[in-house]
């Protein structure tokens, strides 16, 4: 029996739609919450501040920093979806329903992996709609932009999920994003550009994957890059395996799930 | 047929053996008892069967099946209420009986007929549309009930069904039982409350620190009193008399 007809396609889809009902019955929480943030960004930083400042890599600043603070979003929304999903069910009990059920640990990862997608997409539309108002929205590679949007979606659903098997706390949950997330977002490049660095910070920026997502969808949005895309795609891609690997192993032994 | 046959099942956390080389069987059928005292290892063994717990040592199989080899295949037949609730409390009852339908693969069409005839037979329909917070003990067990029967399977296993729930609705929930048994399921049931396993079970197992301290029919089993006075016979070192 191939791997298609072997699916629980309808369990899988039921998954999904639960997880997108979820981010409906609470919307000011999961997607005005992230649009008022970010117009908050991008006036402050990109209109107020950024009105002050000259060209930076030959574009107005605020259409430099937009691209960023679009992938913070996207990032953090892909994050907090999956993490926040797996830690509740388990916090309540109710992942249970899903382990009695025949489901399999690909249709419960690949769940949430289209879960987190599409939470960071609905949140990435409503800031494009706000580059709109501000007359900065641009697109110049969409292929490649969609491809930064489900590629770092799928990277910070997955990191999501290990982190909401870990967690035995709220408090725990939270670590990781304002440890982790949000000071490498910051320095990886959503504010200014690497050349505005001395050289030794910018060689670890480089060693940054941060940098990487942040750049690509730079350079998918306004045509400007400053760094090799070419190792940012393979090093997004390794992390997918390799964070695909994990996850699925920590879902086979039962981890933070199965007692 | 067995509708569930346990092999040389253990299951150890640490050095803890909660489940200790148990083995017996459950004909198809049948209203069985699955009994003991707190910690006995009866919620793990029910764990073990429906794919909440991980087990290395030992078979489990329903009607046949391996529920570790052939698990989807194995999980379509078992329907679990479990001890705790464990419902998105969130969600609605018809949510949650539409999401659960969903998980074992039954298609739109047949969940909404599936999810009306239980909220009828079940009398819950005033409650259909509430969240499962706002829903009393008494019908959140009737929830769970009702998830355990979404896709109709052969084997219901009930974990302490009638927990903290009012004696109307003990007796009602016991007619519901016996309906569903009289209609060809098999039901595994634990419960505290002897006289309800003495009243709806054919066959008993007493479980005592992980292992079977008697296995026999009902009737075998109250020949010389009543059940309650057997399984305090059996478990009272456990219970530190």
């Amino acid at each position: 029996m191939n791997l298609a007809t072997n699916m629980n396609w309808i369990g899988l889809y039921t998954l999904v739609r639960r997880d997108i009902e979820r981010i409906f019955r609470v919307p000011t929480q999961i997607i005005i919450s992230p649009w008022i943030s970010a117009l908050l960004y991008i006036f402050i930083f990109g209109y107020v501040i950024g009105g002050k400042i000259d060209l930076i890599a030959g574009v107005s600043y605020i259409s430099f920093v937009f691209p960023g603070i679009l992938m913070m979003n996207i990032m953090s929304a892909g994050f907090s979806h999956s993490a926040f999903g797996i830690y509740f069910h388990r916090f309540a009990k109710s992942i249970e329903e899903i382990l009695v059920a025949p489901l399999s640990y690909g249709e419960i990862l690949l769940a949430y992996i289209i879960g987190s997608i599409f939470r960071a997409s609905i949140v990435g539309a409503g800031i494009y709609v706000i580059a709109i108002l501000f007359g900065i929205a641009q697109v110049e590679h969409l292929g490649l932009l969609a491809f930064y949007i489900a590629s770092v979606g799928t990277v910070f659903a997955l990191a999501g999920m290990i982190v909401g098997l870990w967690a035995k706390s709220f408090e725990q949950l939270g670590v990781v994003g304002t440890y982790v997330i949000t000071p490498l977002s910051f320095v990886g490049g959503i504010f200014y550009s690497v050349s505005m660095l001395p050289e030794r910070v910018q060689a670890i920026t480089y060693v940054n994957p941060f940098f990487y997502f942040i750049d690509g969808l730079r350079y998918s949005m306004i045509g400007v890059s400053e760094s090799n895309r070419l190792i940012g795609v393979i090093m997004i891609i390794s992390l997918i395996v390799s964070l695909f690997a994990i996850v699925w192993h920590l879902l086979r032994i039962g981890w933070g799930i199965r007692t | 047929m067995n509708a569930l046959e346990i092999l040389h099942l253990t299951k150890e956390y640490g050095s803890n053996v909660a489940v200790d080389d148990l083995s017996f069987t459950v004909k198809k059928g049948q209203f069985f008892g699955f009994l003991g005292p707190n910690g006995a290892g009866k919620s793990t063994t029910i764990n073990c069967i429906t794919g909440v717990s991980r087990y290395v040592k030992g078979d489990i199989k329903l009607f046949g099946i391996d529920v570790n080899k052939d698990y989807r295949k194995a999980r379509r037949l078992v329907g679990l209420a479990p001890q705790e609730f464990n419902a998105e409390i969130f969600a609605s009852t018809e949510k949650i009986l539409d999401y659960m339908g969903g998980y074992y693969g039954m298609r739109k069409d047949e969940r909404a007929v599936r999810v009306d005839e239980l909220i009828e037979q079940f009398g819950m329909n005033e409650h259909r549309k509430k969240q499962f917070r706002e829903l009393s003990g008494g019908m959140k067990r009737r929830v769970m009930l009702m998830r355990a029967l979404i896709h109709d399977p052969d084997l219901l296993i009930l974990d302490e069904p009638t927990a903290g729930v009012d004696v109307e609705l003990r007796h009602e929930l016991w007619d519901h039982l016996r309906d569903l048994n009289k209609k060809g399921k098999t039901i595994l049931l634990t419960s505290h409350y002897l006289e309800e396993v003495e009243l709806l079970c054919d066959t008993v197992v007493i479980m005592n620190k992980g292992k079977i301290a008697e296995t026999g029919t009902v009737k075998d089993l109250t020949k010389d009193g009543t059940l309650e006075k057997r399984y305090l016979q059996l478990t009272k070192d456990e219970l530190g008399d």
